[in-house]
């Protein structure tokens, strides 16, 4: 069983037998580096060319002042000494980190939860996993109205609810500035669950039988095996989730603004809306440039974290 | 291909594709097992309510009068069924042309995602060359940023090539994004190294293992970066609205917001569209469904 | 399978190829005209539903055979970004409409239209009082086709069984009280006195215009009475709360003709839809319209509101046929066109306000007459260099206010405040 688990370890990172490849790889180094490439290229140029040029070109907006007609002057830091001080910066930010913190745990576990509830195979299960997947290709506007609806501080049944089990002071949600957040963040919950279930259910399809069988040999029960081996297995589809997740965390806009156009005030004004907002609305766009450039570090730093933790893991 | 090679590929396969098959359950546990399947079947309809509430809600509108669609209260049941609404969006806006654009769009952005995502996945995670983590992480990290952010200076681009209001462009800027290289790398990395060593001592060259033992073991990923991406472009608006001008172009996304006038709307309407333009893409994802379940035979790889 | 999914995928793409595109309504190109014809693109919004293009256009055209209007379709809802975009693409749409005095700040301030000074200067300004708020400085960058300004609707019914007079030279306070008389019943059945849509200027445009105050400068405590008077039939129950109204995406159209609220102050906008609906059956309120509540009585009748106007693209290379356009829209002649289809003209004149009421299903009683003839519109938002900046403080504030999240005093402090540092940066 032991050389089973080691024969067929998760794969792509380090291991003894690589360090012995490593070397006979270094003088194909060169080769490898062309066929790499080879591979990447379909994808990347067209990446390069249509999504990275204008990225780049964002990004050096940021250090202009234009307002996307007549020619841009240069600003130098100008526009980021003003984005620190700028205070619908400070509350778009804070709000689009609190919707992160929220949002990304939430749905991971649920998501991961329903795949394995789905994973099974019960009479109708496609059904259940259809249903599921139903929230996120909805119409935004039925979810703005539905959800808006159940949350009626007044009306809507989940006060309603909290009223019977004895709270007085149910919140008041999207009519509030402090409950609109997580008003907003159960529903987007609700709405990528079944997206990102998707994602899990491919790759639990990719353990092997074997792993399960040699769990349930050595004795243990769904718990152990499902912390023994399923979990484990799993880490490249749960890395991808988290990354996808907190990527579009920090870039959350549509179901935001249909529900709540990041009101009432600024109590769920996020950082694309700002963009979007100082951008297109108001003609500023090195200004929102630099905004979009801020995002971009913020994110990629999270992402390297979270790519170092999935290394180290690994080894 | 030798026999090893395509043993392990199938062993991989078959092995797979059975996440719960009957295990030996001990007698006393069957009881437990059946009302734990009664429990599960509890839990899942009440959380049906939950997640279809608000589709309910799209279908009652759909058979209402405009008026009637928002009130306060809601109303759940349609006073009277206005079912012509089914018939008469295929003439009030032409239906039927855009849901053919939103097909031809998803189709080829899907089927173009697809083969270069799973083709470059394969180079960011079984070969191995200097800057290819640094390379894949800016990847990712570009996805963080809004596209209101490169919105103008993408759309200036493509002007000044010329594309502004054909399909070409929005394949051109869809086409290619990191998620679908994300995705099937992340799905590539449990398939084991030995497998390529396996085929390389065969004589199969990279783009040969690649198409032929990779690229059939990941028929999972595949399906649901199909499914993801249909459903992204499916549902995209923003895109579109920008760079499709004539009307023969619009998508089913701006016809359905065609209804929302300067002044008023045609929520009924908008409700009918959006109930018929859901149904391609629970074709696509019934039909995925095989994937992720078990029992799949092995695409022919003996000898 | 593999390789059926390939060929599927092939096959799709040289349909794609193929295809140019199959939504055959063609709606968006005319014929070719003859020889030495001129092509004007002019870009508009939700061209089906919106008849007074069609209407316009057709005139133009007849008037003109010698040029074609191509209209480019855009959706009402995000016509501002598109245009934004395509004006940064350096698009060669020769006329924009412009929707409103805010879009018209953004368009003035990046220099993006022609100075058509020289339009204005040959139309009958006198007429046409809407022109000065396209005035920048010693340029027009745009005309007026149409402008509208805030009349009240009621429900002349409703006023009839609660037995209350005609809502005629209310003021604020005789609202309010009207307001409560009419509201009846409770839960689904409850029937609004008033019905105030969820927009900011719907309190706080009021209270610019009849008090001739200034969206630009720093001080917004004179929106405080109007807040009040709001806030106070809010509690009462005679106006439907705002945060249910704001989630629940209430149409105001739907409130007035399903007879869900006897009186509601909105833009003559609502007139043409009110028409058709009456005449498709889909309605069969008996209303009327009247003139905005003011702050006293018998003063002067102010109200706010706004132009529609058309631009011309610097980009464009018919800029003679877009004039010519421009000159045949703002006069007598579009007047005509567009008050044929219930739209009020930029332009006013006896014979104008004759079709107008001419029209089949318009209320021709007194009152109505006197409330299309205001003494003075002001607009209804901010129209400076920050224009979109500022609206969007004010429009903030203004949720925080009706969601009872922040007090009127506090929250138009913090609108002095904000605007001050993040918008003048003072």
């Amino acid at each position: 069983m032991t050389t089973i688990t080691q024969r067929r370890a998760p794969a792509g990172e380090e291991t003894p037998r690589r360090d012995r490849r490593d070397r006979r790889d270094r003088r194909g180094l060169r080769r490898s580096t062309l066929i790499g490439w080879s591979f990447i290229l379909p994808n990347f140029l067209g990446f390069a060319l249509f999504t990275l040029v204008p990225v780049i070109a964002a990004f050096v907006l940021a250090f202009m002042n234009w307002d996307s007609y007549n020619p841009p002057t240069w600003a130098g830091i100008d526009n980021f000494v003003r984005l620190f001080r700028d205070d619908d910066f400070r509350v778009a930010l804070t709000n689009t980190v609190l919707y992160a913190i929220g949002h990304v745990p939430l749905t991971l576990a649920l998501s991961l939860g329903l795949a394995l509830l789905l994973n099974q195979k019960l009479r109708g299960i496609a059904f259940f996993r259809v249903a599921i997947f139903f929230p996120y290709i909805t119409s935004l506007v039925a979810i703005a109205i539905v959800w808006n609806m159940l949350f009626d501080p007044t009306s809507g049944p989940i006060n309603q609810f909290l009223h019977a089990i004895g709270i007085a002071n149910a919140p008041g949600w999207t009519a509030s500035t402090a409950w609109a957040l997580p008003a907003v963040i159960i529903t987007s919950v609700w709405r990528d669950m079944g997206y990102y279930m998707v994602l899990f259910l491919a790759g639990l399809q990719a353990i092997p039988r074997e792993y399960y069988e040699a769990a349930q040999m050595d004795g243990a029960g769904r718990w152990r095996s499902f912390w023994n081996v399923t979990l484990p297995s799993l880490r490249p589809t749960t890395f991808l989730v988290l990354v996808l997740l907190s990527v579009s965390s920090f870039k959350v806009f549509d179901l935001v603004f249909v529900m709540t156009q990041g009101g009432p005030g600024r109590a769920t004004l996020v950082l694309s809306q700002l963009i979007y907002q100082d951008g297109i609305l108001n003609g500023e766009f090195g200004y929102s440039s630099a905004i979009s450039l801020v995002l971009f570090v913020i994110v990629l730093v999270v992402t390297v974290f979270q790519f170092r933790i999935q290394q180290r893991r690994e080894r | 291909m030798s026999t090893l090679t395509s043993d392990l590929a199938q062993e991989l396969e078959t092995g797979r594709f059975q996440p719960d098959a009957p295990l030996p359950k001990p007698r006393r546990r069957r009881v437990k097992t059946r009302l734990g399947q009664a429990a599960m079947y509890v839990v899942l309809v009440v959380l049906l309510g939950v997640v279809l509430l608000p589709f309910i809600w799209m279908l009652s509108s759909s058979l209402k009068n405009d008026a009637d669609v928002l009130t306060v209260p809601i109303q759940w049941i349609p006073k009277e069924f206005v079912w012509s609404n089914y018939a008469d969006i295929w003439s009030a806006i032409p239906m039927a042309g855009y849901l053919a654009n939103s097909a031809l769009l998803a189709v080829v952005i899907t089927v173009l995602q697809v083969l270069t995502g799973s083709f470059a996945a394969y180079g960011f995670s079984k070969v191995r060359f200097p800057g290819r983590d640094a390379l894949f992480l800016a990847y990712i990290a570009t996805i963080a940023v809004p596209w209101q952010a490169y919105m103008i200076p993408q759309y200036i681009m493509m002007q000044k090539a010329g594309l502004t209001n054909t399909f070409t462009a929005l394949i051109l800027l869809q086409a290619f994004s990191a998620f679908g290289v994300f995705l099937m790398r992340q799905y590539y990395m449990t398939i084991p190294d030995e497998l390529n060593e396996a085929a390389r001592i065969d004589g199969l060259s990279d783009y040969g293992i690649w198409a032929r033992i990779i690229l059939p073991l990941s028929k999972p990923a595949l399906a649901s970066l199909a499914l993801l991406t249909f459903v992204n472009t499916w549902n995209d608006y923003m895109g579109p609205f920008i760079y499709l001008s004539s009307n023969e172009l619009w998508t089913v996304q701006i016809g359905l917001r065609s209804f929302i006038g300067q002044y008023s709307a045609q929520y009924a309407m908008i409700m009918t569209g959006s109930v018929i333009s859901i149904v391609p893409i629970l074709v696509i994802f019934l039909a995925g469904q095989r994937y992720f379940i078990a029992g799949i035979a092995t695409s022919g790889m003996k000898g | 399978m593999k390789r059926s999914l390939i060929a599927a995928g092939a096959a799709a793409a040289a349909l794609a190829l193929g295809l140019a595109g199959c939504a055959g309504t063609g709606s968006s190109s005319s014929g070719s005209g003859t020889a030495g014809a001129t092509t004007l693109r002019v870009a508009v919004w939700n061209l089906q539903q919106t008849p007074e293009f069609g209407a316009l256009f057709s005139a133009f055209e007849k008037a003109n055979p010698s040029i074609t209007i191509q209209p480019v379709d855009i959706l009402a809802a995000n016509y501002e970004d598109k245009i934004t975009t395509m004006l940064a693409g350096g698009d060669t749409t020769d006329i924009i409409t412009v929707k409103n005095l805010t879009d018209y700040a953004g368009y003035a301030q990046k220099k993006q239209l022609v100075d058509v000074a020289d339009v204005v200067k040959s139309l009958p300004t006198a007429d046409i009082p809407a022109t000065e708020s396209y005035k920048t400085g010693s340029a027009y960058y745009a005309v007026p086709y149409r402008q509208d300004f805030s009349v009240l609707y009621y429900n002349k019914k409703m006023f009839a069984d609660a037995g209350v007079a005609d809502p005629e030279n209310l003021t604020w306070d005789e609202f309010a009280a009207d307001a409560a008389k009419l509201t009846t019943g409770d839960g689904a059945d409850k029937v609004y006195g008033a019905y105030l849509h969820t927009w900011n200027s719907m309190v706080q445009g009021y209270a610019a215009a009849q008090q001739d105050k200034s969206y630009d400068k720093p001080d917004y405590s004179w929106m405080a009475d109007q807040y009040k008077l709001t806030l106070g039939m809010q509690k009462a129950g005679t106006i439907m709360d705002w945060a249910t109204a704001n989630s629940q995406q209430v149409q105001y159209k739907d409130m007035f003709e399903k007879g869900k609220a006897a009186m509601v102050p909105m833009g003559t906008w609502l007139i043409a839809p009110l028409l058709a609906d009456t005449k498709a059956g889909t309605t069969d309120v008996d209303w009327g319209i009247a003139p905005i509540p003011q702050l006293k009585s018998g003063t002067k009748i102010t109200t706010m509101g706004g132009p529609t106007g058309f631009g011309i693209n610097k980009n464009s290379k018919n800029t003679a046929a877009a004039e010519k356009f421009l000159t045949f829209a703002a006069g007598p002649e579009g007047a005509k066109a567009v008050a044929a289809v219930g739209i009020v003209p930029a332009y006013h004149s006896d014979e104008i306000t004759k079709q107008y009421f001419g029209l089949d299903g318009m209320p021709s009683d007194a009152l109505s007459k006197t409330a299309f003839d205001p003494d003075v519109i002001r607009p209804d938002g901010p129209t400076g260099t920050n224009a979109a900046a500022i609206g969007t403080i004010l429009n903030q504030e203004h949720q925080l206010i009706m969601t009872g999240s922040s007090s009127v005093a506090d929250a138009t402090a913090e609108m002095a405040s904000r605007v001050k540092s993040d918008v003048l940066h003072q």
